[in-house]
């Protein structure tokens, strides 16, 4: 049986439908990111985990108890806020040391779990200070601290890094991710950050207007997109819509030029049209052996964005996004230049109707 | 850079230097003005306070002294009603801030449509007189089924609606200025009970906006005059009227030693909440 299950939970805010149909079992020891965009419903299951949303319909169970009508105060469950909501009349110690104080620890415990927990953030010296004395790292370092503090069933992260600069963000999801493989902690990590969703979790689910889209590994998630707005939502990636020409051996027509699938259109007849996606990486420029799938281009636009080179190819009416990695010798192509690119029949990825057949 | 080009460039920069000038200009004008309304509110507010004391120190013909107020503070009644005073806006403040603390943190965390309702209900002391709104508790609660007249708890009622607007609104401003949501699920998160909530996270992260009410509460019940007097409690405001009634010079000594008696108070209260600000203003980040 699964650590932690949310069956069938749906929420409703009036008329519309924050949350629809939402079904997870995790694992203990699991960190699960909820990825989308802004009102997805992520952040509403959340809550609803964490008890501060009733779900209309659907039940939460945590280690085989159904907790969906218990407290949010009784649920021992931790949770990390995007604004850290560090108490501002408190130190840092006395922040940490909240929930130990509520839960009538004694004082010398919880002056040992309290050093043990900074020892723990890196911040072994900080447990006088106040939160307004911090920087921003440090104080959802606290918050983080804070949360762990009553060793809690269940972690939950409501975007806790998106109000971090870009470098202290990558350190501390690193960090995060640590502390959280150690101690064996069962996380939900909530983000509209791809990058932060692949990098730290073992499953990523994302969300579309309130529905689960697809849940799996960084991996398949990026490799394997399963919808068009899962295909779309992480990476780059260029969807067109082709025409089917042999299902039998996955002959494809891209605006009059044949491209060949490895698999997805079994069962369609031909002429029928169906969304297709490659990723920008997955193309190159035509050099020496046999490729697959062989088109004729000409060169767009060229923008270098650091360890990598983005190359717009106009094939037909369509226009593709190729990457290509950047080193100091790389012999770029000049814009107006025709040139053949390749990409293999495992590049093709298709997509119909919401779902990759 | 073709002389069309350089010539608006100029232009530009010329209008930049010229509106940079008026700026400065415009900005100094309107420093003189600040400053000249600053002096008319100074004038408007300690020039009547100074023709007080003066008055107040003529009592012994043709020398000032301190006659009116050796006789003010031989008075017993003026202790005692001082006292009375004291002690019913100690009584206020606690309750009004109990009672609004806890109404505008729910209506904050729970149901933030209310807020201008809440604000209007707040706002009606403004609306209604208190000799009107005197005159309505009596005849409320003064026949059965409810009889409170003779007892202080339609008194201290009184004061508590009296002191409404200005509770309401500076506690309103304080809970503005903290994440009242993110905070109180913070603190659900870590097993806090509602208690717990209000009197460790809420009530400290208040403690400037709670004062700031404190403060004009006090001045307010300190100085009010027709529901004591109405509802027959002791108190300095109808004293003050009984004494101007009968004397010249010692009325003007109490007004001027009820001012600093207030001022002390508020400066006493400000020294008990002293260090709060820094916390509030970490808050609100």
């Amino acid at each position: 049986m699964a650590f932690l299950e949310i069956r069938n939970v749906s929420k409703a805010f009036g008329e519309n439908w924050a949350v629809s149909d939402f079904n997870l079992q995790v694992e203990k020891g699991e960190l699960i990111s909820f990825l989308g965009p802004s009102g997805c419903g992520k952040t509403t299951t959340l809550r609803i985990v964490a008890g501060f949303e009733q779900p209309s319909s659907g039940s939460i169970i945590v280690d085989g108890e159904d907790i969906t009508f218990k407290a949010p105060n009784q649920r021992k469950i931790g949770m990390v806020f995007q604004s850290y909501a560090l108490f501002p009349n408190m130190t840092v110690a006395g922040n940490i040391g909240f929930g130990l104080k509520v839960n009538k620890w004694a004082k010398e415990d919880i002056n040992k779990r309290v050093a043990d927990l900074l020892e723990l953030i890196h911040m072994p010296e900080l447990g006088p200070r106040y939160p307004y004395q911090l920087s921003g790292g440090q104080q959802q370092r606290v918050a983080l601290a804070r949360a762990l503090a009553l060793e809690p069933a269940l972690l939950l992260l409501d975007e806790p890094l998106s109000a971090l600069d870009a470098k202290i963000r990558v350190s501390l999801r690193a960090e995060i991710r640590d502390i959280q493989q150690n101690l064996g902690i069962t996380a939900i990590y909530v983000t509209h950050d791809q990058e932060e969703a692949l990098s730290l979790s073992d499953r990523v689910v994302v969300m579309n207007v309130g529905r689960m889209d697809q849940v799996g590994p960084p991996f398949e998630i990026y490799n394997f997109p399963k919808t068009e707005f899962v295909a779309q939502f992480v990476g780059t990636l260029n969807a067109v819509q082709v025409e089917v020409v042999n299902p039998e051996n996955q002959t494809l027509l891209l605006d009059g030029q044949q491209i060949q699938a490895q698999s997805g259109i079994e069962g369609m007849r031909a002429g029928e049209k169906v969304m297709i996606a490659i990723r920008p990486e997955r193309f190159s420029f035509v050099s020496e052996g046999k490729k697959a799938n062989v088109l004729d281009g000409t060169i767009e636009n060229i923008t270098f964005l650091g360890s990598i080179v983005r190359i717009l190819v106009n094939i037909g009416s369509f226009s593709f996004n190729m990457d290509t990695f950047n080193n100091p010798y790389l012999e770029l192509p000049k814009i107006g230049d025709k040139h053949q690119i390749t990409f293999s029949r495992q590049a093709v990825l298709v997509l119909n109707n919401g779902s990759q057949s | 850079m073709s002389s069309e080009s350089s010539r608006s460039l100029s232009s530009s920069i010329f209008l930049r230097g010229r509106r940079r000038g008026s700026n400065n200009s415009g900005r100094r004008r309107i420093n003189i003005w600040a400053w000249i309304i600053f002096l008319i509110g100074i004038l408007y507010f300690f020039v009547p306070l100074f023709a007080t004391f003066e008055f107040s120190l003529r009592m012994v013909k043709d020398q000032y002294s301190f006659e009116a107020y050796r006789v003010a503070f031989e008075d017993p009644r003026f202790y005692t009603n001082f006292g009375y005073s004291i002690m019913w806006a100690v009584i206020t403040i606690i309750i009004s801030s109990l009672l609004v603390v806890t109404t505008a943190y729910w209506v904050h965390w729970r149901t933030p449509r209310l807020r201008p309702v809440v604000e209007f209900i707040t706002l009606m002391p403004f609306v209604v007189p208190a000799v009107v709104l005197t005159f309505g508790l009596i005849r409320m609660y003064g026949s059965p089924p409810i009889v409170l007249i003779g007892s202080p708890v339609l008194l201290i009622a009184g004061y508590v609606i009296l002191s409404l607007p200005y509770m309401y609104r500076a506690v309103d401003t304080g809970l503005r200025s903290i994440d009242v949501r993110t905070l109180t699920e913070a603190a659900l998160s870590l097993g806090a009970g509602w208690r717990t909530i209000l009197f460790q996270v809420i009530f400290p992260n208040l403690r400037v906006a709670i004062l700031s009410g404190v403060f004009l509460t006090f001045a307010i019940v300190m100085g009010e005059f027709t529901f004591a007097s109405l509802l027959s409690w002791p108190a300095f405001g109808p004293y003050m009227e009984e004494i101007g009634a009968m004397r010249a010079y010692t009325p003007q000594a109490l007004a001027v030693v009820s001012f600093l008696l207030t001022w002390a108070s508020i400066g006493l209260l400000q020294w008990i909440g002293r260090g709060a600000g820094q916390e509030q203003i970490a808050g609100a980040h």
